[in-house]
């Protein structure tokens, strides 16, 4: 059940993918299935470009269950470029630096385990764009 | 069509280890039937939120009908976040305005202590939008934070203002014997509470809790003198954590209250209490400012005076609200609508406000993505 359910979620989880409406051009991540705006029922596969902007972030210290390992931890919402907000993780920085309009990109992390012996969700997490000197 | 409310009962809001949720609802709805008189529902709504995610019983109403030896009962168990109580009111009503049934009993019940915390923060989180918020571990409590943290930076105040909303819920929850934390609240205290996510302390959350209230709904008479639903409205935006925290606004919460009112033939002005949903600070802030007590960004400041105080112009959470009477999520806004009633009738003990004629009463579902509202008198 849950390895189906973290299968199903893969192209958005690991590629984020969403949709664009062939009908009205509004962009959703993650994929919908009928576009609230227009009504449309058939879409694009959108690929995210996976860059974005902090709004606001949260230093995590009381986590739900399958969580506890990321404590402390950075939550945050971003703004993709594409103009989707996004509930997110931030990872691969100090919670306590990561700051308002900050640039993060997309990378590819170990989100939770289900229990000891469940699989393994890996997904997306943002962190600070890199620089390159 | 006037529905009254014929009789009500809640529970102590605690951990009530000896208690199941089947006992804690039949419990309410025992007292509420008794303050009633002789009265055989038709049909029985009961609201809850949590217990069939906890492997607790499910299609309770049908339980409990069955527990109060119903036999012919038509039974419905409402599901709707912190937002079931006020919604099976509603459906309650609706039964009766059809003509289908001429009294019906609501229980709201919960039973959070049987979970451990961790477990039961992830199942409340089951409210919220289950690919993209509670798989990634966000609950109602990390919405909260990051809500408050957006809050406190686009009005530019610090998160000492935050705290007159816990002053008010704790100053008047000191006086309910049925609340979990039934005691003030100082400055100090609330500074010092350990955080959960910044900005958020655990002074800023209301304590999850066993408990269970309940009301009889019957078709309304002429000259009764029982207190009545002369509004309400059930109304849902768009869905997920996102929008409130970005755009600090609860449109289902404005757009709720706005209808009931209307429905109603009164004015937010009419109101002598209000019972919003407290569920965490920053939810209480949003709400007072969406039914229309504060401008954007001033619901704290209007919080630091006395207006919401008991004895204030418009007293909220006026047995202490879930922040201090407990959150006892599928039965939150059952508690609100009994608090509010025994206020009306004026059987609210020390928690009396003086000429409560008219309530408007709250409850927000998925983090402010539905909200129930009733206008009462
Ligand atoms: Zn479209």
């Amino acid at each position: 059940m849950q390895i189906a359910k973290s299968w199903r979620r893969q192209p958005s989880n690991l590629r984020l993918e969403g949709t664009r409406c062939t009908g009205c051009g509004q962009l959703e991540f993650p994929t919908v299935i009928r576009c609230a705006q227009c009504g449309e029922i058939e879409f694009e596969t959108y690929q995210f470009a996976g860059k974005g902007k902090v709004i606001v972030a949260s230093t995590v210290y009381e986590a739900t269950r399958d969580f506890g390992e990321h404590v402390p931890y950075c939550a945050a919402i971003i703004e993709l470029e594409e103009g989707i907000h996004l509930a997110t993780m931030i990872t691969d920085v100090d919670p306590a630096d990561v700051t308002v309009g900050m640039e993060v990109e997309m990378v590819t992390r170990r989100i939770a385990a289900q229990g000891d012996n469940g699989p393994i969700l890996y997904a997306y997490k943002f962190a600070p764009q890199l620089q390159i000197l | 069509m006037k529905i009254e409310i014929a009789g009500v009962g809640t529970t102590k809001s605690a951990e009530k280890w000896e208690l199941g949720l089947l006992d804690i609802a039949i419990k309410a709805a025992g007292k509420a039937l008794k303050d009633a008189g002789s009265v055989t529902p038709d049909a029985v709504i009961v609201a809850n939120a949590l217990g069939g995610a906890l492997g607790d019983q499910q299609n309770l109403a049908l339980h409990v009908a069955g527990g109060l030896g119903y036999s012919h009962a038509e039974t419905y168990s409402v599901c709707c976040d912190e937002a079931s109580g006020g919604a099976a009111v509603r459906l309650a009503s609706a039964l009766i305005r059809s003509g289908m049934h001429d009294t019906v009993l609501v229980v709201g019940a919960e039973k959070t202590s049987d979970a451990l915390p961790d477990m039961l923060e992830t199942v409340r989180s089951a409210g919220l939008d289950a690919a993209r918020e509670a798989s990634f571990g966000f609950s109602p409590t990390i919405a909260g934070a990051l809500g408050m943290q957006h809050y406190l930076s686009t009005y530019h105040l610090d998160k000492e203002a935050f705290y007159h909303i816990a002053r008010i819920a704790h100053q008047h929850g000191s006086t309910n014997r049925n609340a979990i934390f039934p005691w003030a609240l100082d400055r100090k205290q609330y500074l010092k509470s350990p955080i959960v996510a910044t900005p958020l302390s655990v002074c800023d959350n209301a304590p999850p809790c066993d408990g269970a209230a309940a009301a009889i709904l019957k078709k309304g008479s002429v000259q009764t003198s029982n207190v009545c639903i002369l509004g309400s409205a059930n109304t849902s935006d768009r869905k997920g954590i996102v929008f409130p925290i970005t755009s600090l606004q609860l449109p289902a919460a404005t757009q709720s209250a706005t209808m009931a009112l209307k429905e109603a033939g009164s004015q937010l002005s009419d109101m002598s209490l209000m019972e919003l949903h407290d569920a965490n600070t920053f939810l209480a802030a949003l709400s007072i400012e969406a039914v229309g007590l504060a401008q954007p960004g001033k619901a704290l400041e209007r919080a630091q005076t006395d207006d919401f105080l008991l004895t204030g112009t418009m007293p909220l959470w006026t047995f202490g609200g879930h922040k201090s009477r407990g959150l006892a999520p599928g039965a939150s806004g059952m508690y609100q609508l009994v608090e509010a009633v025994l206020e009306l009738r004026g059987d609210a003990g020390e928690n009396q406000i003086t000429n409560a004629n008219k309530a408007l009463v709250q409850c927000l579902g998925s983090f402010g993505a539905q909200a129930v509202t009733h206008v009462l008198g």
